[in-house]
């Protein structure tokens, strides 16, 4: 990062190359389209480059670079919602697929498995995950305290608990079935 | 997956590790693209000074403004004020500016620790404050109740206003993530520094008046500066 302020075209590369799947996956998990997702992941880029200098130096860079993302995110759809006057209700979004839930050897996709939950606790169950970022930096990148995001966590782990235990009783039920 | 029914956390982490770790491609070519549409324009750029340096500033531009406004009329509540009076009212206050700053430079900083919420740090500011005016004013007298307040709410929002600007103006070249939060900050930073300089100037100590209108400069400052930065969201390609 320190290189990318000094100008460094390299180091530019290097960051794009290292933090854009991240953020890519971040975009998509977040019930974007891949589509939606590259165009959110070029726009967040752009965002970046034109804050770069609000980085400092000796501050974890990951929360720096998911609060810009967070906030392309937000403003994305934001404009969506002004343009279609079309609103998805979050907690509407489909229930995990059973199937995909608890065979063996098989993983979900981490967008299906977390597609039950509001988009507040989603999005801190990403970063813990995928980005394997700390409770601290998860507040830091959303703007939050660490106490808020323990409570997401929590809640979030309530839901996924229950959707689970569902979808266990309901492919347990259809197994007796037949 | 399951003990006696029961699905609890040892089972979810595996799952959503397991999906954690599928691989998510992206399109080489689209990183490709998106260093070349930057290239052109990665030069140096100058960091942000450290955050203590941001914060002393705003804070130093809100007690600059109290002073100056009181200066200007006379510095009259604060000498017919007690000693205990003055060491109360003004080191509350400058913990509360001191907070308000803080909040609002890591609000203008993308990825900054927060300890609390600018919601929460107007609530507890209005409150304490009202404890601390409750305990030490004591004359229940309510003369020109409305006519003196409505002077001071807009002597303290003429100091208020100018003094969220002039922080705004300091931390210019940061990035407000989310810009109703920021004004919020900003706004509650103003209305303290309008705030004080009315308990340098003013010299009506009914607990009703101080308590109503003074810390109504502090609620009237947050708000309008929250409403400004829900206003900015709506202007094209800003950053807030």
């Amino acid at each position: 990062m320190a290189g990318y302020q000094a100008g460094d075209f390299a180091a530019a590369t290097a960051l794009i190359n290292r933090v854009g799947p991240q953020l890519h996956r971040f975009f998509v998990a977040q019930s974007a389209s891949r589509a939606d997702a590259d165009d959110l992941l070029q726009e967040t880029w752009l965002r970046i480059h034109k804050v770069r200098h609000t980085y400092r130096p000796g501050e974890p860079a990951l929360p720096w670079f998911y609060a810009i993302a967070r906030h392309v995110r937000v403003d994305h759809y934001r404009k969506l919602v002004r343009t279609s006057a079309r609103e998805q209700k979050l907690d509407d979004l489909p229930d995990i697929p059973a199937s995909h839930v608890d065979e063996p050897g098989h993983a979900a996709r981490l967008d299906e498995l977390l597609a039950p939950l509001p988009e507040s606790q989603r999005e801190v169950i990403e970063m813990l995950k995928v980005a394997e970022m700390s409770l601290e930096e998860v507040a830091r990148a959303t703007s939050s305290t660490i106490g808020s995001v323990k409570q997401k966590v929590h809640r979030a782990y309530e839901k996924l608990r229950r959707t689970i235990a569902e979808a266990e009783a309901k492919k347990s039920r259809s197994g007796a079935l037949l | 997956m399951k003990d006696n029914g029961v699905v609890n956390d040892k089972h979810i982490d595996p799952i959503l590790d397991r999906a954690a770790k599928r691989p998510n491609e992206v399109d080489s070519a689209r990183l490709e693209a998106i260093a070349d549409s930057i290239k052109a324009s990665t030069r140096p750029v100058r960091a942000l000074p450290p955050a203590w340096t941001l914060t002393l500033g705003t804070a130093l531009v809100a007690a600059a403004v109290a002073i100056a406004g009181a200066a200007r009329v006379g510095f009259l509540g604060f000498e017919k004020q007690s000693t205990l009076d003055r060491a109360l009212i003004f080191s509350m206050l400058a913990i509360f500016v001191w907070l308000a700053s803080t909040e609002f430079v890591s609000q203008m900083i993308p990825g900054s620790r927060h300890r609390v919420t600018p919601g929460a740090l107007l609530a507890a500011a209005i409150a304490a404050l009202l404890a601390m005016f409750a305990l030490l004013f004591h004359d229940y007298h309510m003369t020109q109740f409305v006519s003196l307040g409505l002077a001071c709410l807009s002597t303290g929002l003429l100091h208020a206003v100018p003094t969220a600007l002039i922080c705004w103006l300091v931390l210019r070249r940061g990035f407000a993530v989310n810009s109703v939060a920021a004004g919020l900050a900003a706004g509650t930073l103003g209305g303290l520094a309008g705030l004080a300089m009315l308990e340098l100037h003013c010299t009506d100590f009914e607990v009703l008046h101080i308590m109503v209108w003074h810390c109504a400069v502090v609620l009237v400052s947050g708000a309008l500066g929250a409403l400004v930065g829900w206003a900015l969201r709506f202007l094209p390609s800003r950053n807030a």
